[in-house]
């Protein structure tokens, strides 16, 4: 756990072929006025490229953005990798143009917290802060 | 009295009015300043009608780029739509799951009320960046966002569905991919010499524009100087072999999607498009052997309509200017771009919550278009924020919303009816001297193709998102449903939404196209798929060799496109 003066790392993903990043750079950029530490993979990254970041920079947040409706598939194996890792204690969080009706789907898979365009970013900062320190 | 004795009267006249009339209206309503902003003719001092606006089709052009929009006379044919020269009018973007869906999908949207038009393919996301759908970066992807094209069995299947009325020779096909263009148009011309169809017969429209990929919207296969070499491959073996080919779609629009401003998207694309015709004419070119394929998708929008308005204006003045100036084009038919238009509104403006709200910012932002002479498509359907693919019913309301501004509002009946209005042409103006400071700005980086590897271009357009959600963030931008107006009391409408696409075939879409790809590479002759890739790769490494020729030999004997790709990266390197 990290101590209250610690800044909350987080790590926002793209995984797979799905070149729309103008969310991540956004998030990226809006959780670190928020004054947490946000390192971007950038495009195309694969699972087990995401998941060795994540466990090299020691981040206690996954954010991972997907539009292009792979979102089921990859969360499902992030979630399998973290297990496997023993890394599951980490935040995971799914963004990006995700249905209503997969929005459930995910979370019951295991996904801490979905949030589309239309979601607030306080309610973001305050969801990680909440739940990681 | 001289223009310039009429103009300083009107502004001494207009601060008479802002300490009298105005001022004693402010106070009656209790404000200090006024919110808003009356034009006079003050503000748009040094305007010229014949330099600065001009007639419709006639230099520079900022009224209309034809004498007549080409849409009017096209127009309302409604169920008829396929009489006539529309025929060969690709359209409905559309794509999804395996090429039998497709073809299924096209058969069936055949016996509908707009049966004649060509394919307006999506592809998917592993199509678009050269990985065969058995890739281990393909998984999940796989016939999501457009269909899976892996070989030219792939290409075959989907163009069952057009055959004799509609064979390949009377049809029009968009392809919305970039990076993969030129193996994709070698599918299309070993498809014709295989229907025994002359390949200068074929039209149609790659999107091809890589340079905005590396900007905005992430397909990019190659890196940016080999990338440009396949650029120019399309130019010269379209210009040679395939008359009717548009060789690009120049799309300002994914870099206003990605966060770009207005005046940004007209510039960006601007200097893509100098780049791309730089490299026609550094292959032996002359503008006239390939300038008028040369298409461009538009600029993009957003919800400030009069302000979209003057600058698709002023984009046409600067594009006039710039191929009168730069490319010392002589004729007037090379001063004007080709360009689809609408969509004023733009795609990113729509929002998720209250979607419905979503057919009245499109809407309203077509019936802007028509006053500039676009034509008002109202797109998006209003549930492209819901999930991928347009449901039947936003199809149908966006196509009425068209109908109504056009043949009930009337919208169409004066030609750039914006024309004269102090406020836009002043803005126009504005515009115009807006975009060519960011040309300049980029010929001082070294040109489009510098600016776009040093990432200066990508740069600019991310700090724009940035700056963009900031002010939604504060509350200086509204959307209405998502940061204001959504205490409990207001309503959610959500309206029944009916798929054109069979979800049940989308569902194992991945599993058949993989299970068809291996099928199919059991029954290729192996050692003419390592000779074809072979003489690829060592043609890759002579920069002056078009390729496109060796892809449609390739192709014809089912060396698929991750397969041609891959021995690409080996010569071209990654991204």
């Amino acid at each position: 756990m990290n101590s209250p003066e610690k800044k909350i790392r987080v790590l926002v993903a793209k995984v797979g072929l799905d070149g729309h990043d103008k969310g991540a750079y956004i998030v990226a950029s809006i959780l670190r006025d928020a004054g947490m530490e946000v390192i971007y993979s950038g495009l195309r990254r694969t699972v087990s490229q995401v998941i060795n970041s994540v466990i090299q920079e020691d981040v206690d947040v996954l954010g991972l953005s997907i539009l292009s409706g792979a979102h089921e598939t990859i969360a499902q194996k992030i979630l399998a990798a973290m297990k496997e890792n023993a890394i599951d204690d980490k935040l995971f969080i799914v963004g990006g143009v995700i249905p209503d009706e997969d929005i459930s789907k995910l979370k019951k898979m295991g996904v801490d917290a979905v949030f589309t365009q239309s979601s607030n970013y306080n309610e973001m900062i305050d969801f990680i802060r909440s739940r990681v320190n | 009295m001289s223009e310039k004795d009429k103009l300083l009267k009107i502004a001494q006249a207009k601060k008479q009015w802002e300490e009298g009339v105005l001022a004693k209206g402010l106070a009656r309503l209790g404000q200090s300043t006024s919110p808003c902003r009356f034009y006079t003719p003050a503000d748009m001092e040094d305007h010229d009608f014949l330099e600065d606006t001009g007639f419709p089709g006639q230099y520079p052009f900022t009224a209309g780029r034809n004498a007549l929009p080409i849409h009017v006379p096209f127009w309302g044919r409604g169920k008829a739509h396929g009489v006539g020269k529309s025929v060969r009018h690709a359209f409905g973007y559309s794509g999804y799951g395996t090429p039998e869906d497709l073809r299924d999908y096209y058969i069936e949207r055949a016996k509908g009320p707009a049966p004649a038009g060509g394919p307006n393919i999506a592809f998917d996301l592993p199509s678009q960046t050269g990985y065969d759908s058995d890739h281990e970066l393909a998984e999940g992807e796989v016939g999501k966002v457009g269909v899976a094209v892996d070989t030219l069995a792939d290409f075959e299947t989907i163009y069952e569905a057009f055959t004799g009325d509609r064979d390949i020779d009377k049809i029009g096909s968009n392809w919305t991919v970039n990076g993969t263009t030129n193996i994709i148009l070698a599918m299309y011309c070993a498809l014709a010499d295989k229907r025994g169809i002359p390949r200068e017969k074929l039209s149609g429209t790659p999107q091809n524009d890589i340079l905005k990929e590396f900007a905005a919207r992430g397909t990019q296969v190659f890196p940016v100087e080999p990338s440009m070499r396949m650029t120019r491959d399309t130019i010269s073996f379209c210009a040679n072999n395939l008359p009717k080919m548009n060789w690009t779609s120049v799309a300002g629009y994914h870099m206003r999607e990605a966060g770009a401003t207005r005046v940004q998207a007209v510039a960006f694309a601007f200097v893509d498009a100098i780049a791309y015709l730089e490299e026609g004419l550094a292959a032996g070119l002359a503008l006239e052997q390939f300038y008028k394929q040369m298409s461009f998708l538009n600029f993009g929008g957003g919800m400030e309509f009069l302000k979209e308005a003057a600058v698709r204006r002023a984009a046409r003045k600067v594009w006039a200017k710039i191929m009168r100036e730069r490319f010392n084009a002589a004729k007037p038919s090379l001063w004007t771009y080709k360009e689809l238009g609408g969509g004023v509104a733009g795609y990113w403006p729509m929002t998720k919550t209250r979607p419905l709200n979503n057919l009245v910012r499109v809407a309203l932002g077509a019936a802007f278009a028509a006053m500039i002479g676009e034509p008002p498509v109202c797109e998006p359907p209003f549930d492209e924020p819901l999930g991928l693919g347009h449901s039947n019913e936003a199809r149908q309301l966006a196509a009425d919303a068209a109908r109504i501004i056009a043949e009930e509002c009337k919208l169409m009946d004066v030609q750039d009816a914006l024309a004269g209005s102090y406020y836009v042409e002043s803005l126009t103006s504005r515009y115009e001297k807006e975009i060519f400071d960011i040309i300049a700005k980029v010929d001082e980086l070294g040109g489009a193709v510098a600016a776009i590897k040093s990432g200066w271009v990508k740069e600019r357009i991310v700090e724009s998102a940035i700056a963009f959600q900031r002010q939604l963030d504060s509350g200086e931008q509204i959307q209405v449903g998502v940061n204001k107006y959504i205490e409990p009391d207001e309503i959610e409408i959500l309206i029944p939404r009916n798929s054109p696409y069979k979800a049940e075939r989308l569902a194992d879409a991945q599993q058949r196209k993989i299970a068809a790809l291996a099928e199919l590479k059991k029954t290729r002759n192996a050692a003419k798929v390592a000779a074809h890739l072979e003489k690829i790769e060592n043609a890759a490494k002579n920069p002056n060799e078009n390729l496109i020729p060796l892809f449609i030999e390739a192709v014809k004997d089912m060396v698929s496109m991750g397969e041609i790709c891959q021995a690409l990266r080996r010569v071209f390197g990654e991204v």
